[in-house]
């Protein structure tokens, strides 16, 4: 269904300006993008507008896509999580108190999900997430999945927002060396 | 110091990488503040190094956005976006587009925090602004503003001329290193145009650069950049301003 085989030539189209390329993409990818813009953009028509300028910005950057950015599922979810997160760090938007610890996010992550069983990376991820403290976890966590601030995070842990700042520095690089040893 | 100039050349540039690591990951994360993530937007689309940092963040992480749950758009939504595409026009490519759209929201933002990490601020000098549509030879200028009295470099550009005065005032290179000049015009790959010298100098720009083109500077090792592209971190990029 969202195999690369299917996205990958629809790219090509939609990059040679083929609208109806876009339209059988805007089907197979949006629920997905969708998805991944409400975690972080809650507000649904917000999150709408949001989409919309996901498809926009595809239409104008299809040709630019090269299999180095990653697959193009991945490379469609950067590019939604990045316009979702621009919103909320433009406005200084607060997103309403944080009451999760992130670890259904992670435990979404272990179980095979909407056919994606050979998700490249996903159990190196699982596994080096896995070896953080779970208060650090989590910081990277609820950051990564629903556009957290160091400061909604600093009142969520009752932390200054240097100490987050340097937990999720810790963080990344545990994680670097963590994903770079697996591979 | 026993460190010989190579150690402390090393370090320093491990440190400058490891910081721009930082700031990538932070960026893919989300949890850089908006200024911060304004200048990283731009600074993306000038130096290949930085580009390939945060797509490696992009990739590490991809599987926990993969993850989110589906949930149907509302109805109506792929009309707006079909309502809203430009119609291509025969000279503008993706590119083009992507690149404005960046300079637009680094505009917007309040710019310089991110980087404040060189010792370096912009100060942005506003012109009078009217509707007046640019002059044919209109001169144009940046100005880096450094942490003393004096502006570190001012940039004067000459449109029309296809040239460019650097005016180095305040300027300090790190030892051992350069500071290169970049042109970044429509097409987004960066061209060289010159090393920030000690004195006064003269430069010609590419054929073809606009008053849209940014302006950025580099850290490179000393003679300029070995690849023709910014290797090392760059430290400043601006809009230049009608003088």
């Amino acid at each position: 269904m969202r195999e690369d085989t299917d996205l990958l030539p629809l790219l090509k189209r939609v990059a040679a300006g083929d609208e109806a390329a876009l339209r059988t993409l805007y089907d197979l990818t949006s629920p997905k993008l969708y998805g991944v813009i409400l975690r972080i953009q809650r507000d649904r028509s917000v999150a709408e507008d949001v989409l919309q300028d996901v498809y926009l910005r595809v239409w104008q950057a299809a040709g630019s896509y090269a299999p180095e950015a990653g697959r193009p599922l991945s490379w469609l979810c950067a590019i939604a999580r990045n316009r979702a997160i621009d919103g909320l760090r433009r406005k200084g938007e607060i997103q309403g108190p944080v009451h999760e610890d992130g670890e259904d996010w992670v435990e979404r992550l272990i179980d095979p999900h909407d056919g994606e069983a050979a998700l490249v990376g996903r159990d190196a991820l699982n596994a080096c997430l896995g070896r953080l403290e779970p208060a650090q976890r989590a910081c990277v966590v609820l950051a990564y999945c629903e556009g957290r601030s160091r400061e909604e995070l600093a009142a969520r842990f009752d932390r200054p927002v240097n100490t987050i700042k340097t937990w999720l520095h810790r963080s990344i690089a545990a994680l670097k060396s963590c994903l770079e040893g697996l591979s | 110091m026993s460190a010989g100039p190579d150690d402390t050349d090393r370090d320093l540039g491990d440190r400058a990488s490891g910081d721009r690591d930082l700031r990538a990951a932070e960026y893919v994360l989300g949890t850089l503040p908006g200024p911060e993530r304004a200048a990283l937007d731009l600074e993306r689309t000038v130096d290949p190094a930085t580009e390939a940092m945060v797509r490696a963040w992009e990739r590490r992480l991809a599987p926990l956005a993969l993850a989110a749950p589906e949930v149907a758009p509302p109805p109506g939504a792929w009309e707006a976006i079909l309502r809203a595409l430009p119609r291509r026009a025969g000279t503008s490519d993706g590119r083009v587009v992507a690149l404005n759209r960046q300079v637009r929201r680094w505009r917007l933002a309040t710019a310089a925090a991110g980087l404040l990490a060189a010792g370096l601020a912009l100060f942005v000098a506003v012109g009078p602004r009217g509707p007046a549509p640019a002059a044919p030879g209109a001169r144009y200028l940046a100005v880096v503003q450094g942490g003393g009295a004096l502006p570190a470099l001012v940039v004067t550009v000459d449109v029309a001329a296809g040239t460019a005065q650097v005016r180095p005032l305040g300027a300090e290179t790190p030892a051992g290193k350069s500071l290169e000049l970049w042109y970044v015009g429509a097409d987004a790959a960066p061209k060289p145009i010159g090393l920030v010298g000690t004195a006064p100098g003269r430069i010609t720009l590419p054929p073809g650069a606009s008053a849209d083109g940014v302006i950025a500077v580099s850290v490179e090792p000393q003679g300029g950049s070995p690849s023709g592209l910014p290797t090392g971190p760059v430290i400043y990029t601006g809009k230049l301003i009608r003088e």
